[in-house]
C-alpha cells in the first residue's frame, strides 16, 4: 500500500488489517509514535491524519491511502520546532515522556482547528494518559504556544 | 517477635562479619579510574568522572530516568563542585562496580522512628553503620526508595572535588605555581600571571595526579544547588528521538508477544502450536516458565510485534489454575481482617503503656481502614530486547535495577554475569515495577530459541495489567483512648497484608533470603513512625503471604498507611471537637520541622478562610523517605462525584538541589495518588484479575488534573527523597475534605461515596 507520512510517499507492505502504529513502528523504524493500550484508550500513539488526531493503534493503515499522515517526527524540524515544542521546552512539561508524542500531536490538532483554545477545549481535546502527571504543565503549555498570556484564560472563543 | 529480638539476631547474624571485616574503614565510593574502559583522548578521574580533550566531562551514571530528574540532577552535584557548566557535562552508564550500587536505598530501609534516629542512639548508629558498610561491599545498583540523590550527594560532590583537586595539582606542577594562586571559572584554570588551561589540557596529567586534601564547597558558594536548572532530557522526548525500551532497533530483530496464563500461578496446559505457527509472519512459539515471581505461559515470536501478537492471542490454549486453588482478593480482604483478630505480628514501635491507657480511657474510638491491590500501570508496557550469541547475553531494557537484570539473564541462559551486558534506556514509567526482572527472564529465554538474533519481547496492556507485582492488600485496626477531658492518650495500629522486601529478595536477589523472613519495615512504614506526641502507642504489623505478586508501588506502604493514619488522625479531631489543623498542631509540639511543614501548608492554602460555597479543604501530613509533605486539597462534588480542584503542597526535602523538579515531583505525585485515590483497584475473581485495560481502570485525565501549588520549606539538611513522598498525603487529605463535604468517612479505598 502507498501511505503519505511525513510528506513523502511511502510504499509499504502489510497486512491490510496491521494498524498504522506497527506499521509505523515495526515496518518503517519510525518509533517516535507510542504504544501504550492497543485500544484507543490512551492516546499514546496519536497522529495527525488529514490535521485530525486520531489514534493510530486502531486504525488500520490500509485505510489512510491518499491521506496526509504526520508523526512527532515531523511536528518541526530542529531548526525550526513547531510553537507547542517549544512552549513544552520552556514550561518544562515532560518527566518519563513516554506519553508526550501523543500529547503534543493532540495539542497540534487542537490549535489548528482553535488557536485561542478555551479551558474547556483544552479539557475536550486532550484525553491522552499521562500516568507522571503533566497535565497542569501540558495546559500551561499549550496556552503559551497560542499565545495566551499566562495567568488569563480565554473565556469565550476567539 | 519483638523488635528488641529482632534486633538481637540481625546483630548475631551479622557478628562474624564484623569481626576483622569490621575493622577495615567504609569501601570508598570514590573508585579508580580503571574502572572506565581506556578510550584515547578520555582521562579518567576517578571512577565517576572522565575529562576529554576539548574540556567537556563524563559522569558515570549507575541510575535510571525515569521522569523524576535523575540525569538532571546527579550532574549538577558534579556541576557544583568540579566548576564546569551542567551543559558541558555528558552521562554515560556507569558499570557494575560496588561503588555505584545505592547504599542510601538499603539505609533507608531500617526500621527506626525517624524521630528516635534523630537523637543517635547507639542502636541507630549500630544500624546505619553494619548496613552501610554492607551495603558498599554489595554494591546493589538500584533506583527506587526516592534515594538518588540522598545517596549520591557525598559521593559524587566528593568523586568532582577530587577531580578537581587533581586537575589543579596537574596545573600546579606543571607551572610550578601554588594552587592557592588560582582560580577556577567554567572547566578553566587561571593564575594572574595570564597562564591558563581549560580541564582538557590537564586532564591526563592529572589522572596520575594525587588530588592532596579535598574540601567541598561552603553552601554559600553554591552557584549550581538550589537552582532551577531545565532538565537536559526533555528536548528529546518533545521531538520523538528519545529512545525508551520499546523504541530499540537491531539489525536483523525480531518482536514476541506474549500471554501468560490468566490465572495467577497458573500454566498452560495443551496448546495448538501449529495453528499458531500457520499465521503470517509467525516464526515460532517459546514456553515460558514462571520466572522470578510471574506466571508461566508463552511468547510468540514474528516479524513485527503486531503479528506476533494476532497470533499469541489466536491460539488456543487450556490454562491450568494454579496447584494451590484460585485467589480471591474478597476472600484474602476476610483472612486480613481475621489475622488482625488473631495474631499481634510484629511490634515495630511501643512507648508508654498502650494497654494501661485504654484501660482508663474515658471512651475508644477505632476504626477499621482497608486498601485493596494495586497497579503499577507503567504507560510504556513491560518490555526487553535480548540477544543471545557466542554465550553472551545482549540486553536493552528499561530497568531499575540491571545488575538484578543481567543475573537473572545469566540464570536463564547459563552464562556467567560478566557475560551479560546491559544498555539501560529510559524507562517510560517506573513505580516500582521495574524493581522487578520476570519481562527479562522471558526475553531472554526467547532470544535462546531465536539463533542469536535480537527479539524485542513486548507486553500487551492486557498482560501488563493482570500480571503486575500489585501493591499488597492491607487492612489496618486503629485504635485510640480518650480520657475524660478529651485528651487523647494512646494510639494503637494492627495492620495486616503481604510483606514485599522478603518475595522481592527471592525474586531477584536470592543470594541474601534467610531461613525465615525477616521484618519488613515497608508493611508498617508510615503507621509505627508518626510525629504524633501521643503518651502510649503501640504499632504492629501482622506478615501474610497470601499468593498474589506483590512489589513495590511508589511510596509503598506509605502509600496506604498514610490514609490510614491521617484520615483517623482527622476522625479523632471531629470527635473530639477540634479543628483537624489545630489537632494535629498541638500533637506536634516535639516535631518543629513536621509542624513547620504543615503550617506552611496551612498558610498557603488559606485553611480557615471561606471557600466558595460546596467546597471544602482537607489536610493530611506525612513524613516519607527523608522528606515531610502536607497537602491541602480543596475538593467539591461534580454530579455526587468528587472534584478536586486544588492542591497546595508543602515540602521539606532537606537541601533542594533543583527546586523546578521538585515542583514537577508534588505535581505528579498528586495526580498518580489521585487516580489511585479516586478510581485504584485491582480485584481478582478466580485467580484473574478483572482490570484489563485502561477502560477497565478510570485514570485522572488533564480535564479532571488538579491545579498543584508547592512550596519549599528552606533546610540546610542534607536532601531527602522527592520522587515518592508527595504520593502519601493525597488520598487522606482529599477523603478529610469529603468527609467536610458529606459528613460520611471514607475508609476504603478506592473513596466511593
Amino acid at each position: 500500500m502507498d501511505l503519505q507520512i511525513n510528506g513523502k510517499l511511502v510504499q509499504v507492505d502489510a497486512d491490510p488489517a496491521m494498524p498504522l502504529l506497527w506499521v509505523l513502528r515495526d515496518l518503517l523504524n519510525m518509533t517516535g509514535t507510542k504504544f501504550g493500550c492497543g485500544v484507543a484508550a490512551c492516546g499514546a500513539c496519536t497522529v495527525r491524519v488529514d490535521g485530525q488526531a486520531v489514534r493510530a493503534c486502531v486504525t488500520p493503515a490500509s485505510t489512510l491511502a491518499g491521506k496526509r499522515i504526520q508523526t512527532i517526527e515531523a511536528l518541526g524540524t530542529p531548526g525550526k520546532p513547531h510553537a507547542l515544542q517549544q512552549a513544552w521546552i520552556a514550561e518544562q512539561v515532560p518527566q518519563c515522556g513516554y506519553c508526550q508524542s501523543g500529547m503534543l500531536m493532540a495539542a497540534a490538532a487542537l490549535l489548528d482547528k482553535t488557536p485561542k483554545p478555551t479551558d474547556a477545549d483544552i479539557d475536550a481535546a486532550m484525553t491522552n494518559i499521562c500516568r507522571c502527571g503533566t497535565y497542569q504543565r501540558i495546559r500551561v503549555a499549550i496556552k503559551r504556544a497560542a499565545g495566551i498570556p499566562p495567568g488569563s484564560a480565554v473565556k469565550k472563543r476567539a | 517477635m519483638k523488635r528488641r529480638t529482632w534486633l538481637f539476631s540481625a546483630a548475631g547474624a551479622t557478628g562474624a562479619l564484623i569481626v576483622g571485616w569490621g575493622l577495615l574503614p567504609p569501601r570508598s565510593r570514590t573508585g579508580s579510574g580503571r574502572l572506565w574502559p581506556p578510550i584515547e583522548g578520555e582521562s579518567a578521574l576517578n571512577g565517576w568522572i572522565k575529562v576529554l580533550t576539548d574540556g567537556s566531562v563524563v559522569l558515570a551514571m549507575p541510575r535510571s530516568e525515569m521522569g523524576q530528574g535523575v540525569f538532571t540532577a546527579l550532574p549538577m552535584l558534579v556541576a557544583e563542585e568540579l566548576d564546569v557548566p551542567v551543559s558541558r557535562i555528558r552521562i554515560e552508564q556507569a558499570g557494575s562496580d560496588a561503588i555505584y550500587g545505592n547504599v542510601a536505598m538499603l539505609l533507608a530501609g531500617l526500621p527506626f522512628h525517624p524521630l528516635e534516629a534523630e537523637q543517635r542512639p547507639f542502636k541507630v548508629e549500630a544500624g546505619e553503620w553494619v548496613v552501610g558498610k554492607l551495603a558498599r561491599e554489595l554494591g546493589i545498583n538500584a533506583t527506587g526508595g526516592s534515594s538518588s540523590v540522598a545517596d549520591a550527594w557525598t559521593v559524587l560532590r566528593t568523586a568532582a572535588a577530587t577531580a578537581r583537586a587533581s586537575l589543579l595539582g596537574a596545573a600546579s606542577l606543571q607551572w610550578r605555581l601554588p594552587v592557592a594562586e588560582f582560580t577556577v571559572r567554567e572547566g578553566v584554570i587561571s593564575h594572574p600571571s595570564g597562564k591558563s588551561a581549560h580541564y582538557g589540557e590537564l586532564a591526563r596529567f592529572a589522572a596520575a595526579t594525587p588530588p592532596g586534601k579535598v574540601t567541598l564547597k561552603e553552601r554559600k558558594d553554591w552557584k549550581v544547588i538550589g537552582h532551577s536548572a531545565p532538565r537536559r532530557d526533555i528536548p528529546a522526548k518533545v521531538d520523538g528521538t528519545a529512545l525508551f525500551g520499546l523504541d530499540v532497533r537491531l539489525p536483523g530483530m525480531l518482536y514476541a508477544a506474549i500471554r501468560l496464563c490468566p490465572m495467577l500461578g497458573g500454566a498452560p496446559g495443551a496448546m495448538d502450536i501449529p495453528a499458531a505457527l500457520a499465521m503470517p509472519g509467525v516464526e515460532r512459539c517459546v514456553r515460558l516458565p514462571a520466572y522470578a515471581g510471574s506466571t508461566a505461559g508463552f511468547a510468540v515470536v514474528g516479524k513485527s510485534w503486531w503479528q506476533a501478537q494476532q497470533a499469541a492471542q489466536a491460539m488456543s490454549v487450556d490454562w491450568q489454575q494454579r496447584p494451590a486453588g484460585a485467589l480471591d482478593s474478597r476472600q484474602i480482604d476476610l483472612e486480613l481482617e481475621a489475622a488482625l483478630q488473631t495474631d499481634v505480628g510484629f511490634v515495630f514501635h511501643e512507648q508508654g503503656d498502650t494497654d494501661q491507657a485504654e484501660t482508663a480511657a474515658a471512651r475508644r474510638i477505632e476504626a477499621v481502614y482497608r486498601a485493596p491491590y494495586l497497579a503499577h500501570a507503567t504507560l510504556e508496557p513491560m518490555n526487553c530486547t535480548a540477544q543471545v550469541r557466542d554465550g553472551k547475553v545482549f540486553l536493552w531494557v528499561p530497568t531499575q535495577v540491571p545488575q538484578m537484570g543481567a543475573a537473572i539473564a545469566a540464570r536463564v541462559a547459563g552464562v556467567a554475569v560478566e557475560d551479560v551486558s546491559v544498555t539501560v534506556t529510559l524507562l517510560g514509567g517506573g513505580f516500582g515495577r521495574r524493581l522487578e526482572v520476570d519481562y527479562i527472564a522471558q526475553a531472554v529465554r526467547v532470544a535462546m530459541d531465536c539463533g542469536g538474533r535480537p527479539v524485542q519481547l513486548i507486553w500487551s496492556r492486557e498482560e501488563d495489567s493482570t500480571h503486575d507485582f500489585y501493591r499488597p492488600m492491607q487492612v489496618a485496626r486503629l485504635r485510640a483512648s480518650v480520657d475524660a477531658d478529651g485528651h487523647i492518650n494512646s494510639l494503637r495500629i494492627r495492620s495486616a497484608g503481604d510483606a514485599i522486601t522478603p518475595r522481592w529478595l527471592e525474586r531477584g536477589l536470592p543470594q541474601l533470603v534467610g531461613p525465615v523472613d525477616t521484618p519488613d519495615k515497608t508493611t508498617a512504614e508510615g503507621l509505627f513512625d508518626l510525629p504524633y506526641g501521643f503518651p502510649s502507642q503501640h504499632m504492629s504489623h501482622v506478615a501474610t503471604r497470601k499468593g498474589v505478586p506483590v512489589g513495590f508501588w511508589r511510596s509503598v506502604g506509605h502509600s496506604h498507611n498514610a490514609f490510614f493514619s491521617e484520615s483517623f488522625i482527622d476522625e479523632l479531631a471531629h470527635d473530639t471537637g477540634r479543628d483537624p489543623l489545630s489537632l494535629r498542631r498541638d500533637l506536634l509540639k516535639d516535631a518543629p520541622r513536621h509542624l513547620a511543614v504543615l503550617n506552611l501548608a496551612a498558610d498557603k492554602a488559606g485553611w480557615g478562610r471561606a471557600l466558595p460555597v460546596g467546597r471544602a479543604r482537607g489536610i493530611a501530613l506525612h513524613e516519607s523517605f527523608g522528606s515531610i509533605v502536607a497537602q491541602v486539597a480543596e475538593v467539591s462534588l461534580a454530579g455526587g462525584q468528587p472534584r478536586v480542584h486544588r492542591v497546595v503542597c508543602a515540602i521539606d526535602c532537606g537541601t533542594v538541589v533543583n527546586p523546578g523538579i521538585i515542583a514537577q515531583q508534588m505535581e505528579s505525585s498528586v495526580v498518580f495518588a489521585l487516580t489511585a485515590a479516586l478510581y485504584g483497584r485491582v480485584d481478582i475473581h478466580a485467580g484473574v484479575v478483572q482490570q484489563k485495560n485502561f477502560p477497565d481502570s478510570l485514570m485522572v485525565r488533564l480535564a479532571q488534573a488538579p491545579v498543584v501549588h508547592t512550596y519549599l520549606v528552606e533546610s540546610t539538611r542534607p536532601p531527602g527523597g522527592v520522587g515518592e513522598p508527595g504520593v502519601p498525603p493525597l488520598a487522606p487529605a482529599v477523603a478529610n475534605a469529603l468527609f467536610v463535604l458529606t459528613g460520611k468517612r471514607l475508609r476504603a479505598l478506592p473513596l466511593t461515596l
